[in-house]
């Protein structure tokens, strides 16, 4: 604990003697003076407590020397004190003076330099203003320049978007037109095609036109001949009608002939009659005759048999012989008579017969003729007929020809109408198709026209656009140029502002440097109250130890050695404080004594001339104060720290509790202490165990046992600060928490030197 | 092995968290504020004997917040949290005027850690609905903002119970975390 304190101090006393140069010397021997001398009172305790207790008389009577030195001291010191306070005084006068004086200066520097400030600030505000507002303008200049061109070149897109949806159009119109030109020639190809096959189809209707004409050419001849020929037949005709009219007549003849023969045939035929009959008769009488020859024949033959048989009767066969000569001269009489009958006769009817024949034969001449006449007849009249027929055909073939020759003139002239309409049509298609053509191709020549139209006031858009993006560009170097420019003016704006605000900033610098200074002279003035006071109780307390020391000595005389030396002890100690106690302000004040010495003299420069150099030498000594002033603080708590630690060892060494007195006076001066120099602890040694919160330990290992892993991974190093664990032990956890967080790897097996109970208790980091 | 792979899943879904310290003297709201940037809401809190770790995402980005308890017996373990760490909030409460020297001296002895060295510091002047608070810039000058090199830092004005002046310190960590990367 002393130890440390002392390293403490005897570092600090070596931070402040190393910035301190060579004008602070005296104090730094002071302080010297001041260390040994509480260095050497500390040897001389340690020499006393340990071994010389029997030159305890000696020691009383060289602490007597001291204590009449000391008091000598005291009185020099009080007298010092005066002359202190009375210099304090002159000081105090000084310092109001100089103070009043510098701070009128100040106050007037100020002043002219808010002054100057406030001009500058105005004029580089105006010229700011100014150039903002020339900037401004250019700016909006550029800017509507720019919305101007934004806008030309807007139009410039419009117009060159127009242009190309008009390329389009026309692009769209030719390939229309194209389509539409083809779709023409294919109409007039099929046209061509469709009159083609009409030309054809009329090449043969004309070809069987003039078929049909040789037809009728050949048919009209063949009516004609045809005629002729009924002219023929008709004459052929009359003469048979001539014919037949003889041939009737002749046939009436004829029948009139046959009448007169057919009454000749009858006469004849009734004499055939009568000659029949006669013939009958004839017939008759040569049957009775025969029958009268047969019966005389019989006579004959039965008169023969008689004679034969009666020959004797010869006179009756000679009578009878002479009867039979007579009968047969009777029979061959009548017999002649017959056959002159018979004769006659046959001559009658062979003169008829031969008639008859005759007339037969004429009958069958004329039937004959008739027959002939007839047939002939019969002949003429089927001729006639044939005639009449072959007449009708011919005129049904007339009429044929002639309706075959109407069909055909119809079919031609509706051929004809159709050749008529379908040439008309063609005409029609022709001129309309030419129309279409032309019209297409005026379109095209329109279109073209607009096509170039388009194209000459696209280059020239493009032109336009060039110069435009020309100018644009141009413009855009200008805006450039002017940005750079306008961002010049920025910077050198901004460079103004920084001066500005550095400027600001060194007023307010200085402003804080018065305000420290005046806080400074405050504090000084504060401390001298302290020392003040701290001299006073310091008298007060030498007073009281004098008294003390005068009861004590009294006492001394009185009381027994052992006693004596008890309080011989106690009071060293107090005398060492005191001592102590007496010279810190001492030094303090001899310190001080440079500033307040000097100040007079910066006082004394007349404050009518008023500079730079005035100004420079002022903060120059306000820094200088400033520094020592700081330095001065220091000291002054290095002196207190150094006073309590002393206090401490002597309360220890002595094992006697602290006046209570003594310690509020002690502790008084620095009450600013803790403020000035904290206690950081973020930083501080964890070695001491003890101090570990059992509270903090239990929280952050239930937080690293319930956290996630990746939490947990953060808090090793704090379980294992907590847990004093090794390098080992952390790492070992380390690597198990890095095997629960990676999906892959295998656990890691704890090393055999990571024994709990062997494991060495290791000194964590410091 | 399983380090690297879950380091290039990391690299490859770019979901590391990011890890920040609340800081600061106890009683400045460094609970407060961790509880208000997790839930949005204000919790009645004791003194945090240990520290509290929540997940606070923000901006799709993830960050893992701890904040450590500030009493003075326990502020020495504070550096046992300070590796990998990508900020620090440093909560200082505006009202109390006598200890901002010792937050001061705590601030810079943290700040000397070779471990925070890339660590950025946001700065929180916490308290800022009290009458009696000291400006951002007084808090700044007092707590030797100005002198600090070589450190990304940002004074904010806050107030955890009201939760103003969070979300625009918690927007500039963001940005600055998304920069630095």
């Amino acid at each position: 604990m002393f130890a440390k304190l002392k390293k403490k101090i005897a570092e600090e006393t070596a931070v402040t003697q190393r910035p301190g140069g060579a004008t602070r010397i005296p104090r730094s021997v002071s302080k010297e003076s001041v260390a040994s001398m509480g260095a050497d009172s500390g040897d001389d305790f340690a020499s006393d407590g340990s071994s010389s207790r029997e030159d305890l008389s000696s020691q009383l009577l060289r602490r007597n020397e001291q204590i009449r030195k000391l008091e000598a001291r005291l009185s020099d010191y009080a007298e010092q004190v005066r002359n202190l306070q009375k210099i304090k005084e002159k000081l105090e006068i000084a310092l109001e003076k100089h103070q009043d004086s510098s701070m009128r200066k100040f106050q007037e520097q100020n002043e002219t330099f808010q002054a100057n400030r406030a001009k500058m600030a105005e004029g580089l505000a105006l010229a700011l203003a100014r150039k903002d507002q020339e900037w401004s303008e250019k700016m909006d200049q550029l800017e509507k320049e720019k919305r101007f061109l934004t806008a030309q070149l807007q139009e410039m897109k419009n117009q060159s978007l127009n242009l190309f949806q008009r390329r389009d159009e026309m692009d769209e119109l030719e390939e229309f037109q194209q389509q539409e030109l083809s779709k023409v020639k294919h109409m007039l190809l099929k046209k061509e095609e469709s009159l083609g096959k009409m030309e054809q189809e009329l090449e043969a209707r004309t070809r069987e036109l003039s078929r049909t004409q040789e037809e009728l050419m050949t048919s009209h001849q063949m009516s004609s001949d045809l005629s002729q020929k009924l002219e023929e037949l008709q004459r052929h005709y009359s003469a048979l009608e001539e014919q037949r009219d003889r041939v009737t007549a002749s046939k009436t003849g004829a029948e009139n002939k046959i009448t007169a023969l057919e009454q000749k045939e009858q006469e004849l035929q009734a004499f055939i009659q009568q000659l029949s009959v006669d013939l009958q008769k004839v017939t008759a009488e040569t049957q009775e005759k025969e029958k009268l020859i047969t019966h005389l024949q019989e006579k004959v033959a039965s008169l023969e048999k008689r004679l034969e048989q009666n020959f004797s009767g010869e006179e009756h066969v000679r009578e009878l012989l002479k009867e039979k000569m007579v009968a047969e001269q009777n029979l061959e009489d009548t017999r002649q008579q017959l056959l002159a009958a018979r004769s006659s006769q046959a001559q009658a009817l062979d003169v008829l017969e031969t008639r008859v024949q005759e007339l037969e034969q004429s009958l069958q001449a004329s039937e004959e003729k008739l027959k002939q006449s007839s047939d002939i007849v019969a002949a003429q009249e089927a001729q006639i007929q044939e005639l009449a027929a072959t007449s009708k055909e011919s005129s049904r073939a007339q009429q044929q020809v002639l309706a075959v020759e109407q069909q055909c003139r119809e079919r031609i002239h509706a051929l004809e109408a159709q050749l008529a309409a379908l040439e008309r049509a063609r005409a029609a298609e022709q001129t309309a198709a030419e129309r279409e053509v032309r019209e297409l191709e005026q379109e095209n020549a329109a279109l073209k026209e607009s096509k170039n139209e388009c194209e000459c006031s696209l280059q020239h858009h493009q032109l336009e656009l060039k110069k435009l993006k020309e100018e644009w560009s141009q413009r855009e170097i200008v805006s450039v140029a002017m940005a750079q420019a306008l961002e010049e003016v920025r910077k050198q704006r901004e460079e103004f502002q920084q001066q500005a605000a550095n400027l600001t900033a060194t007023v307010d610098e200085k402003e804080q440097i018065l305000q420290e200074k005046t806080e400074v002279i405050l504090q000084k003035e504060q401390e001298i109250l302290q020392l003040k006071k701290g001299h006073d109780s310091a008298l007060l307390q030498t007073h009281q130890l004098q008294s003390e020391l005068e009861a004590l000595r009294s006492l001394r005389a009185q009381e027994s050695e052992a006693t004596a030396r008890e309080g011989l002890l106690r009071r060293p100690g107090q005398a060492q404080g005191l001592a102590l106690s007496v010279s810190e302000p001492h030094v303090t004040l001899r310190a001080m004594q440079d500033p307040t010495y000097q100040l007079p003299a910066a006082g004394g420069i007349p404050n009518g001339e008023m500079g730079a150099m005035d100004l420079r030498q002022l903060q120059k000594e306000k820094q200088d104060l400033e520094q020592q002033l700081l330095e001065k603080n220091k000291t002054i708590k290095q002196m207190q720290q150094r006073m309590l630690e002393l206090r401490k060892t002597l309360q220890k060494e002595l094992k006697i509790r602290p006046d209570n007195e003594l310690f509020e006076v002690r502790e008084k001066p620095g009450p600013e202490m803790p403020n000035m120099a904290p206690s950081v602890t973020n930083n501080a040694d964890l070695t001491d165990a003890r101090e570990i919160n059992f509270e903090y330990l239990k929280h952050v290992v239930l937080k690293f046992m319930s956290c996630r892993e990746s939490e947990a991974f953060h808090l090793i190093k704090a379980v294992s600060v907590l847990l004093n664990f090794s390098q080992e032990e952390e790492n070992m956890l380390k690597e198990t928490l890095e095997y629960k967080m990676s999906w892959f790897g295998s656990k890691p097996a704890p090393k055999g030197s990571i024994r709990p109970s062997i494991s060495n208790p290791r000194i964590p980091w410091s | 092995m399983g380090g690297f792979f879950s380091s290039i899943f990391s690299s490859l879904f770019g979901t590391r968290e990011m890890r920040i310290l609340i800081l600061g003297l106890d009683g400045a709201g460094k609970t407060t504020i961790l509880y208000r940037l997790q839930v949005g809401e204000v919790v009645t809190t004791i003194p945090t004997i240990g520290f509290n770790v929540e997940t606070v995402t923000y901006k799709n980005l993830k960050f893992q917040v701890w904040d450590l308890g500030g009493q003075t017996s326990i502020r020495p373990y504070w550096r046992c949290y300070y590796s990998n760490t990508d900020a620090v909030i440093y909560v200082v409460d505006s009202c109390d005027r006598d200890r901002i020297g010792i937050s001061k001296s705590e601030l810079v002895a943290m700040l000397e850690e070779e471990e925070l060295r890339k660590a950025i510091l946001v700065v929180f002047a916490n308290k800022q609905d009290m009458e009696q608070a000291m400006t951002p810039s007084e808090m700044a000058s007092s707590l030797g903002l100005p002198a600090l090199k070589d450190r990304k830092w940002q004074i904010f004005k806050t107030s955890a119970t009201k939760g103003t002046g969070l979300d625009e310190a918690m927007e500039w960590l963001v940005e600055t975390l998304k920069s630095r990367q």
